[in-house]
């Protein structure tokens, strides 16, 4: 069963190295920190870290960040599959190295969802993940839209402030139907990247009627980036 | 040539790790130095540069009281009347800062370094060598730079070279070991290549061309390039249009490894110096954002 829940953004910037020399967004680092280290409160038996990707898959947790590819010439990349097994795509990266940061040595799973995939198929997905263990904590990495001005890498789509405010609402009131709700089609034309990510988050707190702490938002360069934490009130079996 | 790596760079209670490019700004006390002549000849005016040159980027402030062209004899008591009181002045007002006197007295250097100097220039190729024993005496650090041979405040005649980049290594190697047997710190030696001393043109591109057989032989390099002639000559420009040529002689010698550059226009060198040490990889970027919200 789900026992707690955080929500963080997914961006390279998240990535400390990768700023150079000024930090950015030392607030945001410092909020996806604490609200990844809140799973660990409840002594979860697993973390699962999500994200959404080209198509849904899953790591089992070995494989870290590699920043290489946004920054070559910064070292740091990751191989560690002689195998030569692919690298961890951007979410599952940057979700891992919270879950190392908050120094969780547990067993992780890391669970790419396609960014093609529809509501429901992702509410499964996160309802196979709430019971995949006694005490499941999960990690949603998810970005809100990426055109909400003129100098976002989208540029405006005047669409994406309503759209993001009714995602923060859903989030705050722990209105999981909302979230499964969201229209593919406006989020793929948002550039809202998290979608799969919500919706996978919804499906795992379904029925719990979440309490809510959204500890950051803000959209420093024009993408949406939402931090919370979500506690299950109401446990069904 | 594979050579010695680079090591830590000391300047007065400053560590400069390889890679880290350092930026000197000169500031002349002379009526009749070749660019901008006499600009900085009053004390108030040399202060005021000096805010200057520490405001645009500079970490080093390189004080000359003696133009490098011949001209008007400065003799010691001089060239002491104009620079040591005035490197005491900059270190009053910035305790922190790195002073350089650019001399090629031993008298000067010892006066110099007493009222603060950390670094003493010697353009003029070890002419005088107690100036190393000066910099030993007072922990100060020391360029050792090629001239050919030429006395100070002499133009190159009818100079030539089987290798002018041998030349250059032969000489600066030499002086440098030298200054290490009279006991300054190799860690505060530096080489410098001299441009336009005891060169022509040809010579000048030479040893910017082959800068990096220098900086493998593991001494700091400094290079002074701000709007000399190869620079005028090459690009057939007067003194006051020879920034942009300067510049690309900076990168390329930044992009071969030296360490330290001597320069009039520290805000544009300070950028330069800066992007390209970026591009080797040795610095950070100021800020990253793009391509990464």
């Amino acid at each position: 069963m789900i026992i707690s829940a955080a929500l963080c953004p997914a961006p390279p910037l998240l990535a400390r190295e990768l700023t150079g020399a000024d930090p950015v967004v030392p607030e945001l680092r410092q909020a996806c920190r604490d609200a990844a280290a809140g799973l660990l409160r409840g002594r979860p038996d697993v973390i699962v870290v999500v994200g959404a990707g080209e198509a849904t898959a899953t790591w089992d947790g070995g494989a870290g960040l590699d920043v290489s590819r946004f920054a070559p010439g910064i070292g740091q990349a990751v191989r560690d599959d002689p195998e030569g097994a692919p690298v961890l795509p951007l979410p599952l990266g940057l979700g891992a190295r919270l879950l190392d940061q908050a120094g969780y040595a547990g067993p992780r799973v890391l669970q790419l969802v396609g960014g093609d995939e529809p509501a429901g198929r992702c509410a499964g997905l996160g309802a196979g993940i709430a019971g995949s263990a006694r005490r499941v904590a999960l990690l949603a990495m998810a970005d809100g839209s990426a055109r909400r001005g003129p100098r976002a890498p989208g540029y405006l789509d005047a669409r994406s402030g309503p759209f993001d405010a009714e995602v923060e609402r859903a989030v705050r009131d722990g209105d999981l139907d909302a979230l499964l709700a969201i229209d593919e089609v406006l989020a793929r034309e948002l550039m809202a990247t998290g979608r799969p990510a919500w919706q996978v988050l919804a499906g795992a707190l379904q029925g719990t009627e979440p309490t809510t702490e959204i500890s950051y938002r803000d959209d420093p360069f024009g993408v949406a980036y939402l931090v919370a934490s979500l506690q299950p009130n109401h446990l069904r079996p | 040539m594979t050579g010695r790596v680079q090591g830590v760079l000391r300047l007065g209670r400053h560590e400069f790790a390889p890679g880290k490019p350092v930026v000197m700004g000169i500031v002349n006390r002379t009526p009749d130095s070749f660019y901008r002549p006499g600009i900085t000849w009053d004390e108030p005016a040399a202060m005021d540069r000096v805010h200057q040159v520490i405001a645009e980027g500079a970490d080093i402030v390189d004080v000359g009281g003696v133009p490098a062209a011949p001209g008007a004899e400065v003799d010691v008591g001089e060239e002491i009347r104009r620079i040591a009181g005035f490197i005491a002045a900059v270190r009053g007002r910035y305790p922190d800062v790195l002073i350089s006197a650019d001399t090629f007295r031993h008298e000067v250097g010892r006066e110099a370094c007493a009222a603060g100097a950390d670094l003493i220039n010697d353009s003029w190729g070890g002419w005088d060598a107690r100036l190393a024993e000066v910099a030993a005496e007072f922990g100060a650090g020391l360029v050792c730079s090629h001239t050919g041979g030429q006395q100070p405040r002499t133009r190159p005649f009818r100079v030539a070279y089987a290798d002018v980049m041998a030349d250059v290594l032969d000489q600066t190697l030499r002086l440098a070991g030298r200054a290490v047997q009279a006991g300054v710190d190799p860690e505060r030696i530096v080489i410098d290549a001299a441009h336009d001393f005891g060169k022509n043109t040809w010579h000048s591109l030479e040893i910017t061309r082959r800068l990096s057989e220098m900086t493998a032989t593991g001494w700091a390099v400094l290079v002074s390039l701000s709007n000399k002639d190869f620079v005028g000559e090459t690009l057939g420009v007067p003194v006051d249009e020879r920034l942009t040529g300067t510049l690309a002689a900076t990168a390329v010698c930044a992009w071969q490894g030296a360490r330290i550059f001597r320069a009039h226009n520290v805000t544009q060198t300070r950028h330069v110096v800066d992007m390209v040490a970026a591009i080797r990889g040795d610095i950070l970027p100021a800020r990253v954002v793009r391509g990464l919200a």
